[in-house]
């Protein structure tokens, strides 16, 4: 029997990859049969530091939530996802959107001939709780987000965009499905984008659920006392100016001293 | 010097009730300790120096910036601010990787390499390394209240804001703790009840005392308030502010007159804290 080892500069050559396949396919074959070769092998392995590492960090990055991901090709940035997809707010949130639009058609199919009376009280108030639903995961950690440097106003844009990305479609879906409504398919918009607006500002001081509870019975009350003015021009027009003085108050206190939180 | 912090006759008002009265602190570089009851005041001036809750009056100032002052000039003082509340309620689901994810998010860190790289340092200060992937609820009391404080470190902050850091660590988990904090930022400011820390970490020991402070100055000088008052003997000091039976069987007192036989001893911080707290209360009676 013939003893060779295979030598140092063989070893050298085979851990860079620069043997010809012959040699390579000679080397693996006798190292296969040759304790020794295979001890010695270690030394020329190529060293693999902080594979460990790289594994462990690749298990523990934080994965966006799955109907995220697809934005982050759309060019929206990583950080804005995060903060939209911070402990699965959005998917509750869109849960609630789909979910209060299913309602509100079973309610508004089964109401007869308080059909309009069960969708001005409802479905306005769909975008609301869908909105709300984004804030609430994070809410318990307001007072570590407080005094970080990030714009409040920005994050709470951020988190009601992507709630009303799907709550006002699947809300304006109803006036589709439901027959009979008439110019009632869009007159929920300007009075709900109302209540998101007082919702927001209501939650610079509440806590997300009891900012919707009290947005929620002020609307009742309206609804109850005076739903057959809604669709006129002036209410729409109360309700614009309306939503456009909650914008201006929404900015003020996400950005003066008086807080958010701040309780 | 000029001040990491400064707060200039800052009060702070609940409807009728005064937490904090008009205070001016300076506070320099090194670990700080705020001692006090319950109900001292010690938390409503960590949020407001942390820029968490606005005060009812006065000027708070953080590396030059007022935080008092217009919008812009807050936002930069946050910047470099790190704080942990005395209580940090995590929401739901959340990795401990994830939570620390989402408030570098919030401390402006937008490139994920980077900020993935800042998370995975903070978690191996406060020995959590090996537990990011996992579910905070998962954590144990102390781990999560590393965790909080992980949280107040990232992105090196000059002033890091601890509300009761060290509630719920074992000795070992608190010594280690010390050991981070000491180095952690310029300036460190910590609310406790434990005396210990104090002693063992800070360079400077602020007392606070129905929304007033009573003391303000180094370990030392704490200590030389009780010196010559602590004793230890077979029986207790008539009127001592408090007395225990030690292990020894002799008895260790705490202020009052010393019965003849005993010995005066080292005060510790904690015997200098409980006389000046007896001095207060003594005060107020009179006054009241």
């Amino acid at each position: 029997m013939t003893v060779w080892h295979v030598e140092a500069p063989v070893w050298t050559a085979y851990a860079a990859g620069t043997l010809d396949p012959a040699a390579e396919a000679s080397v693996e074959t006798h190292v296969a049969g040759c304790a020794e070769c295979r001890a010695a092998a270690r030394a020329y392995a190529a060293p693999a530091p902080g594979v460990w590492e790289a594994v462990q960090a690749t298990i523990t990055r934080p994965r966006l939530p799955r109907p995220l991901r697809p934005l982050r090709r759309l060019g929206i940035p990583e950080g804005d996802l995060v903060v939209i997809g911070a402990s699965d707010a959005i998917t509750v949130s869109w849960a609630v959107a789909v979910a209060g639009a299913l309602a509100s058609v079973l309610a508004t199919t089964l109401a007869g001939v308080r059909q309009e009376l069960a969708f001005l009280l409802l479905v306005p108030l769909v975008p609301v709780l869908s909105v709300v639903a984004a804030f609430d995961a994070t809410d318990s950690l307001r007072e570590v987000a407080e005094p970080t440097p990030v714009s409040k106003l920005r994050v709470a844009l951020l988190r009601a965009s992507a709630a009303l990305a799907i709550a006002v479609p699947a809300t304006a879906a109803i006036g589709f499905v439901v027959p009979g409504l008439g110019s009632l398919t869009s007159v929920w918009l300007l009075p709900s984008l109302g209540l998101v607006l007082a919702a927001l500002v209501l939650h610079t001081w509440l806590d997300a659920w009891v900012a919707a509870g009290v947005v929620s019975a002020v609307w009742v009350g309206v609804v109850s006392s005076v739903h057959s003015e809604l669709d006129t021009v002036t209410a729409q027009l109360l309700f614009a100016a309306l939503a456009a003085a909650l914008a201006v108050v929404l900015v003020l206190r996400t950005t003066t001293l008086k807080l958010g939180g701040a309780r | 010097m000029t001040p990491v912090a400064s707060l200039t006759d800052v009060s702070k008002r609940y409807g009728a009730t005064t937490a904090l009265h008009p205070t001016s602190i300076d506070l320099q570089t090194g670990v700080i300790g705020l001692l006090g009851p319950n109900g001292a005041g010690k938390t409503t001036l960590l949020r407001l120096l942390s820029t968490a809750l606005p005060p009812s009056t006065g000027r708070i100032e953080v590396s030059g910036q007022e935080v008092t002052g217009g919008h812009a000039e807050r936002v930069e003082a946050r910047r470099r601010i790190g704080y942990t509340p005395q209580e940090v309620v995590f929401p739901r689901g959340m990795t401990a990787f994830g939570f620390l994810d989402y408030i570098a998010v919030l401390k402006e860190w937008k490139g994920s390499g980077a900020r993935h790289a800042e998370v995975r340092r903070v978690l191996a200060l406060v020995d959590l390394g090996d537990r990011g992937s996992m579910k905070v609820a998962r954590l144990s009391g102390g781990q999560r209240r590393r965790l909080a404080v992980a949280q107040a470190l990232i992105g090196a902050p000059e002033l890091l804001i601890l509300d009761e850091p060290t509630t719920g660590l074992d000795p070992e988990q608190r010594a280690s703790l010390r050991g981070l904090l000491s180095g952690a930022a310029d300036t460190v400011l910590i609310s406790t009840h434990q005396t210990e820390d104090v002693a063992a970490l800070c360079d400077r020991v602020i007392v606070l005392d129905g929304g007033r402070v009573r003391f303000d100055g180094s370990v030392p000088e704490l200590l030389a308030t009780a010196t010559g008052r602590v004793h230890i003997g077979p029986t207790a000091s008539d009127g001592a502010v408090q007395t225990w039976k030690t292990g020894t069987g002799l008895v260790r007192s705490v202020g009052g007159q010393p019965a003849p036989d005993s010995s005066v001893v080292d005060p510790s911080v904690e015997d200098a804290y409980l006389l000046l707290r007896a001095e207060q209360r003594f005060t107020e009676g009179v006054t009241s």
